[in-house]
């Protein structure tokens, strides 16, 4: 038997042990009496979600589903940048080609772009999974929409577009997204493998508790709320 | 690092206790005005947000549960965690001490050819004292995180757990920046200091293949790990590289995906008083195609294991490590973290330190505190501090009184003669006699005692003592029967007179 094997046994044993005796309160009996279900009507969440993420200093716009294409074309023209990426599943209607190429406006979609052209590109657009109001908290899953982790991380500009049926009030209603139709307990192979929450730009305080925007991230946050 | 003359010593090992460990601190003008600075920002932030939330008595009740259960079941939760990663292409390692995560992690790093390591924050990295053993081994650790860049180019030692460098200010952090990057034209502005540690850490993220991180949360569940970060130089390092090494001590499980709609909730606002930090990363294995293909987490006791088994110490392994402890506390704010001796500084090093060291070491800790209990009242998971710093206490004066040397320690003779003499009544009653006899010779005009001769003297070094009452309880009970019998109207005037009551009419 290797040494390591028998740390295993040896921590199991010294665990067990330890907690051996009487049977321990299940999980099932957890008092969960926190708020699992905001109150909110459906324009003072949205509006939660707006003002939460401005708050870290993210730009929002609103805009109509049909208006999408143009509000995504005038956010992209108004930042001065120009070579963008984007995860190959978003939608078609995101992206006008004409009206990109009048704005002088490039988007490479990652087909399994090199890190370094990823880190090239000046910006990122991405979809997302759900939108928490109560905290500003965006989540990707990083589904087709979604993107890699890498191509929402490496460029210093991201583009976030949200629908606001994906808005939630509270993170406990996030988790009970995750669950297929309601049913808690669907076991591991439902759940998302990879997630990453993200609320604002990438920030630091660690300089004197002085809340910088921008260290290794995305210095720069945008964010589209689709009325749908 | 300027401004700090005595190099602070971390590991509980070696270092000297928390009394002498505090000295040159409370001497430190400097560092004292960087602490309580920070400290006050952060507490300031945290207040404003745990006030908005209307049901953060109601999660702290929930996290405790939650990491209760957890660690009532610890055994099967670590297996299910170490069964479903596996599946989703992670290998786990488990490491009875610290040299066994050492030795591990540096396998990992040698098959993977690797002589540099890009890392996220980690204190249970700090806690084995990775860095030095990767160092004399030929391979160089870069710290990524803003403040642990600071703490090792100026060559300091972390002095809080969730922002290390706490205990330096702006010109001190450019000072540094601008002698090891290069940049003698730097300003102290935090954003251009932010900035220049951002081009310096660019090329390493983009080439360095290999990484290291702690873990904030590991699924049983899912086999997933999570970690809670701000600036994205974590994202990095669990993205970029081929190899990824998570080093998490067993108490960091959770039994459900779930659970962490409770733990996130109250982590970032405890820690840094935001309503949710900028990132929080959680990947399951290895995913094809996104981030590292060659995934390991090595799960560590050192010491854990040997808490678990006390129902009122327990508890000291709920912690999420969110330092809302430390930043609340009176005598950290006074001291800083250095003194305690150990990575992990404040009210949770104080409990935390001694029992990871088995109370072998950092005996004074559980005496570095005045038992105010405020560490109790923020803490998210409901650690009951005091009443686990009063059980060591008990402990280490238990482990004090029967090594050999203290049988004659006037401390030890003192309590021992206490205990016939308060076991007798006719004893108590002669020792308060002689007591009153021996204190007329040393109390003062004033009714005070300034100074005890002897082994006394300690204790009026600092503080002044009340004389001895004429008269002693007993007596005045006496008394009063005596008296109520000839008068029993008079009787009851004296008792209100006695404990200074005055009847108003």
């Amino acid at each position: 038997m290797s040494p390591v094997t028998d740390s295993r046994k040896s921590v199991l044993e010294r665990i067990r042990a330890a907690t051996a005796g009487k049977a321990a309160e299940g999980h099932a009996d957890i008092p969960r009496n926190y708020v699992r279900r905001g109150d909110m009507t459906v324009s003072a969440r949205h509006e939660r979600f707006v003002e939460r993420l401005r708050e870290y200093d993210a730009e929002v716009v609103e805009c109509e589903p049909e208006g999408l294409a143009a509000a995504i074309t005038a956010v992209l023209a108004a930042s001065g940048r120009h070579r963008f990426v984007a995860p190959p599943g978003i939608p078609a209607e995101w992206y006008v080609d004409a009206a990109w190429k009048i704005e002088g406006l490039e988007c490479t979609f990652d087909h399994g772009l090199e890190t370094r052209e990823i880190e090239q590109a000046e910006g990122v657009i991405t979809g997302c999974f759900c939108g928490v109001a109560d905290s500003g908290t965006i989540v990707l899953h990083h589904g087709p929409a979604e993107g890699r982790r890498v191509i929402s991380l490496l460029p210093d500009w991201h583009l976030c577009v949200v629908h606001s049926s994906q808005v939630v009030e509270t993170l406990p209603e996030y988790f009970d997204r995750c669950q297929v139709s309601g049913v808690r307990d669907q076991g591991p192979e439902r759940l998302p493998k990879l997630v990453t929450w993200i609320s604002g730009p990438s920030a630091t305080a660690d300089i004197e508790m002085t809340r910088i925007k921008g260290v290794h991230g995305p210095r720069f946050l945008h964010v589209i709320l689709v009325r749908d | 690092m300027s401004g700090v003359t005595d190099h602070p010593v971390l590991d509980p090992a070696l270092a000297p206790p928390f009394p002498a460990a505090a000295l040159p601190v409370l001497r430190n003008v400097q560092l004292r005005k960087n602490v309580a600075h920070a400290i006050d920002v952060i507490q300031a932030k945290r207040g404003k947000l745990v006030a908005e939330k209307t049901d953060w008595q109601e999660l702290r009740t929930a996290a405790a549960a939650i990491k209760d259960e957890t660690l009532a079941n610890l055994g099967g939760y670590l297996e299910q965690f170490e069964e479903r990663c596996t599946a989703a292409g992670g290998h786990v390692h488990w490491a009875a001490d610290a040299a066994e995560a050492r030795r591990i992690m540096l396998e990992i790093l040698r098959e993977a050819g690797a002589n540099e390591v890009i890392k996220i924050k980690t204190m249970t990295a700090a806690e084995i004292q990775l860095n030095p053993f990767l160092e004399a081994a030929g391979v160089r650790a870069y710290e990524t995180d803003l403040a642990e860049i600071i703490l090792q180019l100026g060559k300091g030692e972390p002095s809080h757990i969730v922002v290390p460098a706490l205990h330096v200010n702006r010109a001190q952090v450019r000072e540094i920046f601008a002698r090891t990057m290069g940049l003698p034209d730097l300003s102290d502005d935090p954003k251009g200091l932010t900035e220049a540690a951002r081009n310096y850490l660019r090329q390493k993220f983009l080439e360095v293949p290999t990484a290291i991180s702690g873990a904030n949360f590991l699924v049983a569940e899912t086999g997933g790990v999570a970690i809670v970060e701000s600036e994205g130089n974590g994202r990095m390092c669990l993205t970029l590289p081929r190899t990824m090494i998570t080093l998490a001590g067993i108490e960091k499980v959770v039994p459900r995906f779930q659970d962490l709609e409770v733990m996130l909730q109250l982590l970032a606002r405890s820690a840094t008083g935001e309503r949710m930090n900028p990132y929080t990363s959680l990947w399951t294995g290895v995913v094809p195609g996104d981030g590292p293909q060659n995934f390991h987490v090595v799960l560590l006791d050192n010491g854990r294991s040997s808490i678990l088994g006390r129902k009122t110490e327990r508890q000291t392994l709920r912690c999420i490590r969110c330092a809302a402890c430390m930043n609340t506390c009176p005598v950290y704010r006074q001291t800083g973290g250095h003194a305690y001796g150990s990575v992990y500084p404040g009210p949770i090093g104080a409990i935390l330190t001694p029992q990871l060291e088995q109370l072998r070491h950092a005996q004074s800790l559980p005496f570095a505190s005045s038992l105010c209990g405020a560490c109790y009242e923020v803490c998210p998971v409901k650690i009951n501090i005091p009443e686990i710093l009063i059980d060591l206490r008990a402990r280490v004066t238990d482990q004090e009184r029967h090594t050999v040397g203290k049988f004659f320690d006037p401390l030890y003779v003192g309590l021992r003669v206490a205990n016939v003499i308060f076991s007798q009544a006719w004893l108590f009653h002669f020792a308060q006699w002689a007591g009153r006899i021996g204190a007329k010779l040393v109390t003062r005009r004033d009714g005070w005692i300034h100074a005890l001769p002897s082994v006394g003297a300690k204790w009026t070094q600092t503080r002044d003592l009340r004389g001895l009452p004429k008269q002693t309880f007993h007596e005045w009970w006496r008394e009063r029967k005596t008296a109520g019998r000839q008068v029993s109207g008079s009787a009851s005037q004296r008792v209100g007179d006695a404990v200074g009551g005055r009847e108003t009419k």
